[in-house]
């Protein structure tokens, strides 16, 4: 195992931990599936009548 | 979080706008389950959250849209009765109306309640803000034989009143004209003052003549806020302290409570409902028609008082052995799939690139096993999303609630906190945010520490693994045991917080009861693909994250042999003892039910990276790619047919499947050999109560503000699931069952 083994597995665990930690904590329980923040929509009105 | 992208949403707009010309805020508000939110995706083409039950919304979202060149940011609101500030939907809605003063506001009226809508619309009038009215649902007022004249309703209340349809996008063309014309010149629709009689408008009169000479002129309309001083708001009360503005309240209402002998919150409603009923009067036709409604006919079954509960229950096992029937053979296609074709693919790739040896181990037995085992479970929990969706979207999420009522009393609740328990068995954290619409602040605490026991989707992956091993033939029934289990222990632990930590009796049920409504093809696939979504999304971020970091806990120290002394070994050899009375004292199951804590399904994933079958195990021919995209494709077609047939059969999913066992034997062959019957129900009954995932967790403090409440759900449901999985366990022993 040598040095760029070692670099690379604390970049693969540092992102994980990451990663764990915005989708857990920074969302504050909002999941993400539920629509929780504001749904920003910037689409033209197509009228369909 | 949601300022923040207001704020980001507003600074970077501006600049914008400013070229254009201001985007106009559109407020909607109106009764619950008026159709608010359907109105705003079918306009803005959002996918807010709609159901067939009152509550849906509870939080305000917006949308921005265009329409005839100008930007039109539109403001869903929470649904309510009234303007007071009983419910927390009921300040969110009013506080936005109040305070952040929409351009226009849109006032939702559902059709066919007419008279109680109204009584809303009445209140909203009195904000002076210009109105349009949206008559909506009235394709089902006109199937009842109602009709409305709009122009005198118009004529009446000084705004535009326009029909619409939201379901089938008919008069929203109108709805956005009016709008538009009614922001371009505002002070030609401001609402008519309606008169409330002498006694009320001269108080009023004299208040607002008052309040005119303060600065809170500019802060509230006035007229609405002399009627809420002189009702004692007390949320406006608080807010502006009448005595300290030098507004002599008393003064103005001392005739009115002489002459009416009543409280004055009263008079003034009093005096609304005979505006709504007047307005009524002068404005709907009926022509009755004679036969009874179909909504009636099935709620006289439904509703019944003995059969109640058993349809109820029936339903729920109807649903979960078709959701089993049907999802299976697309599970199992998925677990061969990473288990084989997927798996081959990524080692190519991976030797391709000359990666190092360890990082092949972390992809595929890391992270393929571990989001894999996961993933293969996708199918099983869309189709559940699927069934509530369905239930949300027909009307009978309102009737389970009216059928539980009787047993929610029993805990001191009422059956709109059931509401929050059915919807906690797709997903607990909107569970616990739906909690706001109950009025009493113990109602709501006590109902978000027993949402928890509702079994959710992220827990399906658990049962289905030890279910497929040990009770196949009988899966919709074990899995229906589970989520009815959820429910008792709910009302169990209930009584036992009543009696301790809240007491006190549960308040009336009042609950309307929308007309039952075929939820369309694609709003049910809509909505099942928002909830279903949720999952999807955790596995590629909190499930990978968890998946690697625990390749790592078991491989370190590095070069570890046995995975027993790895460090994931080492922490579930210290838990497992406290494992072992109830039946599954191994380091493995203590150690996924460690991970299980962010996330329940993780609990498969940590297994599937445990349990993952060495690489001598596995004799696989070599296949080309597009042999591998052969087997891809005519399997999944194997799949469909068999998850087709599954609906129609009533054999259930023992008869297939068989084949697909021996090729991956994987996971369940090394449960089967682990677990006894007994044990793994042991084992899923404790992952069903053993504790609120941490997302859940932040939620409850999201919502309450603070720790508490998760930490009595955290002690509580610990001791329940261990005691309930040892009970399970020797008792089970003890009568000599599945041991
Ligand atoms: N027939 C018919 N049904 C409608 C119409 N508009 C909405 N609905 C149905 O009415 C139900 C309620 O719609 P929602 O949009 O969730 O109502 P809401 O006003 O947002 O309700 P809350 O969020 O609970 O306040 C859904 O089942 C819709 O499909 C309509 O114009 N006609
Ligand atoms: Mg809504």
């Amino acid at each position: 195992m040598g040095a760029t083994d070692i670099l690379l597995m604390g970049v693969i665990i540092g992102g994980a931990l990451y990663l764990l930690y915005r989708s857990v904590w920074k969302k504050k329980g909002h999941c993400s599936g539920c629509c929780s923040e504001i749904c920003e929509m910037n689409k033209k009105y197509s009228s369909r009548c | 979080m949601s300022t923040m992208t207001e704020e980001r949403l507003q600074g970077s707009s501006r600049a914008a706008l400013r070229a254009e010309k201001k985007a106009i805020t559109v407020g909607v508000a109106g009764n619950p389950n008026s159709g608010k939110s359907t109105i705003i995706n079918a306009i803005a083409g959002t996918r807010l959250h709609v159901g067939n039950w009152p509550g849906v919304t509870v939080e305000k979202k917006s949308a921005i849209f265009e329409y005839g060149g100008r930007k039109i940011r539109i403001v869903d609101l929470p649904g309510t009765y009234s303007l007071s500030p009983y419910t927390q939907e009921e300040i969110i809605a009013r506080d936005y109306l109040i305070h952040e003063k929409p351009d226009v506001i849109l006032n939702v009226v559902d059709a066919t309640n007419l008279e109680r809508n109204l009584y809303l619309t009445v209140q909203v009038m009195e904000l002076g803000i210009p109105t349009v009215v949206a008559l909506n649902i009235y394709d089902e007022a006109e199937k009842r034989g109602h009709t409305i004249n709009r122009r005198v309703m118009e004529d009446m209340l000084g705004v535009k009143v326009i029909p619409t349809v939201a379901t089938k996008k008919i008069g929203l063309d109108d709805l956005l004209k009016s709008l538009l014309e009614v922001a371009e010149n505002p002070s030609a629709h401001c609402p008519k003052h309606l008169n409330y009689g002498d006694d009320i408008e001269s108080a009023a009169k004299m208040l607002e003549t008052q309040i005119g000479l303060t600065p809170l002129a500019e802060k509230y309309p006035p007229r609405w806020l002399a009627f809420k001083l002189m009702e004692g708001d007390s949320q406006v009360s608080g807010e502006i302290k009448p005595d300290d503005s030098g507004l002599s309240v008393s003064k103005a209402v001392g005739h009115l409570k002489t002459a009416h002998d009543s409280d004055i919150e009263s008079i003034m409603a009093d005096a609304r409902y005979a505006q709504a009923f007047g307005l009524t009067r002068e404005v709907l036709q009926k022509t009755e028609s004679g036969n009874i409604e179909l909504t009636e006919r099935i709620d006289r079954i439904v509703l019944n008082r003995v059969l109640g509960i058993p349809i109820f229950l029936a339903a729920m096992w109807f649903v979960f052995k078709l959701t089993f029937d049907v999802s299976k053979p697309f599970a199992d296609w998925m677990s061969a799939m990473t288990a084989g074709p997927f798996k081959g693919w990524a080692e190519a790739i991976l030797g391709l690139i000359r990666a190092p040896g360890w990082t092949v181990s972390l992809v595929t037995d890391g992270v393929m096993a571990g989001v894999g085992s996961v993933l293969v479970f996708v199918p099983v929990i869309f189709a559940m999303m699927f069934f509530i969706t369905f239930l949300e979207g027909s009307g009978y999420m309102a009737r389970a609630a009216f059928v539980m009522d009787r047993a929610m009393h029993t805990i001191g609740l009422h059956g709109k906190s059931f509401i929050p328990m059915l919807l906690g068995f797709g997903c607990n954290v909107p569970a616990i945010y739906a909690t706001r619409t109950l009025e009493n602040p113990k109602d709501k605490a006590l109902t978000a520490l027993l949402v928890p026991l509702m079994s959710c989707g992220a827990r399906l992956p658990v049962y289905v693994v030890f279910i497929g091993a040990f009770f196949s033939a009988h899966a919709g029934t074990v899995l229906w045991s589970l989520y009815v289990m959820g429910i008792v222990l709910a009302i169990i632990v209930g009584i036992c917080f009543k009696k301790t930590l809240f007491k006190g009796e549960a308040p009336m049920f009042i609950m309307e009861l929308p007309p039952y409504r075929r939820p369309s093809f694609k709003s049910l696939m809509i909505h099942t693909w928002e909830k279903g979504k949720h999952f999807l999304i955790k596995a590629g971020t909190y499930i990978l994250a968890v998946s690697i970091l625990i390749w790592f806990l078991l491989n370190l120290p590095w070069g570890v042999e046995n995975k027993k002394d790895s460090y994931l070994g080492k922490v579930g050899q210290i838990i497992a003892p406290v494992l072992e009375p109830i039946g599954f004292g191994n380091w493995e199951a203590a150690s996924s039910l460690i991970s299980g804590v962010i996330a329940k399904e993780i609990v498969v994933g940590t297994m599937g990276e445990i349990y993952v079958a060495k690489p001598e195990d596995e004799k696989k021919n070599p296949s080309t790619f597009s042999e591998d995209l052969k087997e891809v494709g005519t399997s999944f077609v194997h799949a469909a047919e068999d998850s087709a047939a599954n609906v129609f059969s009533t054999v259930g999913i023992s008869s297939l499947s068989s084949k697909e066992d021996e090729k991956r034997a994987g996971l369940k062959a090394v449960i089967q050999k682990t677990y006894t019957p007994l044990s793994a129900y042991a084992f899923v009954a404790f992952v069903l109560l053993y504790m609120p995932c941490v997302v859940v967790a932040i939620a409850m403090r999201q919502e309450f503000g603070t720790w508490k409440w998760f930490g009595i759900a955290f002690v509580y449901q610990m001791t329940l699931a261990w005691g309930v999985a040892f009970l399970i366990y020797h008792g089970g022993k003890l009568l000599g069952i599945g041991g």
